[in-house]
């Protein structure tokens, strides 16, 4: 059976698995997003509190991904928790790094106009601070994404849902013939579904930026 | 005429794919020991045109004399270790420390440690740093002035005959330039050099030059002359608009408060010294004002008849303005006149003693004969 | 003249201290807390089989040598691919390189190993090689970036005292882009350490085959342990590796 062939009798349990994937990894960038973007904010806001943050978000990053998975399965059981929060985790460094960074560079003559100006905290921060930073935002959420969608092919060895399956199968049936199909499948899948998020951040950099700092 | 230390032969560059040369067919003799001041609009291929002469880019047609030797297919890198090279932006490598970066080319020669040592030391008492103290620092530990004067001690470690300076003062601040600037020709005076130094600023080239060639579009020579030459006759209007308004203040620049004759007649006193003298010293001079000056020679207040009533001199009158050093241009003089609104600047030496006034008066003869001054006035004494 | 010296400031010594030895200390805590925890159990046979001394150091000691080979070797090839990159006249490749390196960026990594093994066929060998295949881009991007990064003022003033390009290029150029390329070492050693973990589905026991019989048999203990002893071998590793960036960079950097 060629790849070809493979493709078009697996069109729609490849399809389901695509929209598992795109799922699993939207809702984990999601939470990561917020959780990220508050850390971010957190450690822009304190100098005191800065290196631990980022310091312990990139010790998240080191840690070997089985093995991140794997941790969440004695509290969490198998599937799909233990894969979104192993995920969540790995997602924080880029977004609360570039949150830092994106909070910093924002001018601080902008900062003191807009306090001359009568604008309370809170509203400095979101029609100031937050639009102006938010294309370096936005930066490493895209990054963060890159580095989810290959990860969670991993999930698929703690039960959890995806691509990964398939190129699990292929894994397990290792020396049979349709395995090169099964890995092929599964890995170029996880490609694509790599190429249409970064697509879609493009665009979203596009339709969320504000004009003037397009 | 002796052999030009620098000779361009019809030096032309075209960049592949640009119709027209940036350097076309430029010819120039750069006599021995002089500072040769290539000076133009931005873009017009000064820079170009000097580096083509330690070929860090290869002519396309013409050639290149150094010291009567034709290098225009010489070995490059060997040819660069005889040529001292400093830029605007310096260039010290973040990596080496001060010596290091001084000792470049010596140990690219081969020379021994030894010599290499003595003569960094040797090199950052030259351009006045401390050896002990400099030695070891990394460049993000000095200051601008001191990076660019480890720079020029660089270029000059292996005593190369010719030095080429691209814009060397033009990212420091205009008050240390102006110190470096002076320093850079009292230095030039001691080791005579000939220097090829590239600028676009009209006011570098006239303090700094022993001549100056101003540029046109493509390297085009628009007149090649010494400084007071040029003002005083400039060869086509390119060359009047490119000088600018004002070419007889520009000349103020040439000449130097110690080259002119200074008024040495006025009165002076000590300040702790017997008051009945002092009024007695103003009266037999027929001044109107005496000045008082300290134990070491140094002016301090000015008084007149009427301040010498009193018995004690150490605050009477007033405190003097406009104090100059005879190394400073007649225009830092005039200047100074102009802001302490004192009619006359007094001129000190290098340690402060007073040597004599320089009045409007002097500056005005001054500006109309500069260029008989010019020779003598160029290296500050 | 003195006013104007820029000294750098000393760090503050308890952050410093932080900064060295937090790290270890950390570990040796989490070491500790893991060794109570496992002795506080009361481990069936399948678990004490996994779960001994001997045993762990081996799946420790195969982790380390896939990773520590396939990363030299990716040393080796990278960082002169970089630099050939970089040079004149072969400047146009690497934009064409960066381009597809964030493309191949988008494979996922279980994906590319097992290809490399089904094509290679199982063992050691071709785990290295897909290693090698998978962690190649961090060096390689980091190379380039590191002396594309290199102030050119500098590389003119060094060709302008009669340096040559090779002394240009070892003495100058490579000193100073040694940081930039050392962290995309330290980032491919990191790769290797956790795509090694993946080793134990090809047919090499490193600290991830520990995971998987943990999960396989539902020993929680065991899994525990792999857990624990694959994620501080990375920290140890990127702690070590972060030691040697710092003895390695340029001083007056």
């Amino acid at each position: 059976m060629d790849f070809y062939e493979y493709l078009t009798d697996n069109a729609e349990p490849l399809f389901e698995e695509a929209v598992d994937h795109v799922m699993v990894v939207a809702m984990s960038i999601g939470i990561a997003l917020v959780l990220g973007c508050a850390l971010g904010v957190l450690a822009h806001r304190s100098a005191r509190l800065r290196p631990m943050i980022l310091a312990v978000s990139s010790t998240l990053l080191t840690i070997p991904s089985l093995a991140l998975f794997a941790m969440f399965i004695p509290l969490l059981g198998l599937g799909t928790p233990p894969a979104v929060v192993a995920l969540v985790l790995y997602a924080l460094l880029p977004i609360v790094r570039n949150t830092v960074v994106g909070l910093g560079s924002v001018d601080r003559g902008v900062l003191q106009a807009a306090r001359g100006m009568g604008m309370g905290s809170w509203r400095r921060f979101l029609r100031v601070e937050l639009p102006l930073a938010w294309p370096v935002v936005l930066t490493g959420v895209r990054v963060s994404t890159q580095v989810v969608v290959g990860i969670a092919a991993i999930a698929a060895l703690v039960n959890g849902p995806g691509l990964g399956n398939e190129i699990f199968r292929g894994l397990r049936s290792l020396g049979s013939p349709f395995a090169l199909n099964l890995v092929l499948g599964g890995t170029l899948g996880i490609v694509v579904v790599a190429l249409l998020f970064d697509a879609f951040f493009i665009l979203l950099r596009r339709v969320t930026t504000a004009r003037g700092i397009r | 005429m002796t052999e030009p230390m620098i000779r361009l032969d019809k030096l032309t560059k075209t960049y592949r794919g640009q119709p027209h040369p940036a350097v076309d067919q430029v010819s120039m003799d750069m006599p021995r020991g002089e500072i040769v001041v290539l000076v133009g609009p931005s873009g017009c291929g000064k820079t170009t045109t000097m580096e083509l002469i330690n070929r860090l880019i290869e002519p396309t047609s013409g050639r290149i004399f150094l010291d009567g030797e034709d290098v225009t297919n010489a070995d490059p890198d060997a040819l660069r270790r005889r040529i001292g090279y400093v830029i605007q932006q310096i260039g010290l490598f973040p990596h080496f420390t001060v010596a290091e970066n001084i000792a470049t080319v010596p140990k690219l020669l081969g020379w021994d440690k030894r010599r290499v040592g003595e003569r960094v030391d040797e090199l950052l008492d030259m351009v006045g740093l401390e050896p002990s103290e400099f030695r070891g620092r990394y460049p993000k530990q000095l200051s601008g002035g001191q990076r660019q004067r480890i720079g020029v001690a660089r270029a000059m470690a292996a005593d190369p005959p010719v030095m080429l300076m691209d814009e060397p003062f033009g990212a420091i601040d205009p008050i240390t330039r102006d110190r470096l600037q002076n320093e850079f020709l009292r230095l030039q005076q001691q080791v005579q050099k000939t220097i090829v130094f590239v600028t676009h600023d009209i006011d570098e080239a006239i303090k700094l030059g022993d001549r100056i060639a101003i540029l046109g579009e493509r390297s085009q020579i628009a007149q090649f002359d010494t400084p007071a030459a040029i003002l005083s006759n400039p060869a086509s209007p390119y060359v009047e608009d490119f000088i600018g308004a004002g070419a007889s203040l520009k000349r103020l620049h040439l000449s130097r408060v110690g080259d002119v004759g200074l008024d040495t007649g006025a009165p002076t006193a000590r300040i702790d010294g017997d008051v009945a003298a002092a009024r007695e010293r103003l009266r037999s001079s027929g001044r109107a004002a005496l000045l008082l000056l300290d134990a070491d020679g140094r002016p301090q207040r000015w008084v007149d008849a009427g301040d010498l009533e009193g018995s004690d001199l150490s605050s009477a009158g007033e405190p003097v303005a406009a104090v100059v050093q005879a190394g400073a241009t007649l225009s830092e003089a005039l200047n100074e006149m102009l802001t302490s609104n004192a009619g006359v600047a007094l001129v000190v030496d290098r340690s402060g003693g007073f040597q004599g006034l320089l009045d409007f008066e002097t500056v005005m003869v001054a500006t109309r004969s500069a260029p008989e001054f010019y020779r003598a006035a160029k290296v500050p004494s | 003249m003195a006013v104007d010296v820029m000294a750098t400031p000393a760090e503050h010594s308890p952050r410093r201290a932080l900064r060295w030895f937090g790290m270890p200390v950390f570990l040796a805590v989490v070491g500790l807390a893991l060794y109570a925890y496992v002795s506080a159990q009361d481990l069936d046979s399948i678990e004490q089989r996994t779960l001994n001394a001997a045993r762990l150091t081996d799946r420790v000691i195969e982790h380390l040598q896939l990773a520590a080979l396939s990363t030299l070797i990716v040393i080796v090839i990278a960082v002169p691919l970089g630099i050939l990159a970089t040079r004149r006249g072969a400047r146009f490749v690497a934009p064409v390189v960066l381009v597809l390196g964030n493309l191949g960026q988008a494979i996922p990594s279980l994906g590319l190993i097992t290809l490399v093994v089904l094509l290679a066929g199982v063992g050691f060998k071709s785990i290295v090689f897909g290693l090698v295949a998978y962690s190649a881009l961090p060096i390689l991007r980091n190379t380039m970036v590191g002396l594309q990064q290199v102030d050119q003022t500098l590389v003119k003033s060094a060709r302008g005292m009669g340096l040559s390009g090779w002394q240009t290029l070892t003495r100058i150029e490579l000193p100073l882009a040694v940081p930039v390329i050392l962290a995309g070492v330290r980032t491919a050693l990191i790769i290797n350490i956790g795509t090694a973990t993946l080793s134990t589905f090809f047919g090499v026991q490193a600290l991830g085959y520990v995971i998987f019989q943990g999960i396989q048999l539902d020993r929680t203990p065991v899994l525990v342990v792999g857990a624990v002893m694959a994620s501080g071998l990375a920290l140890l590793v990127d702690y070590l590796a972060g030691v040697v960036e710092e003895l390695l960079t340029p001083r007056g950097l």
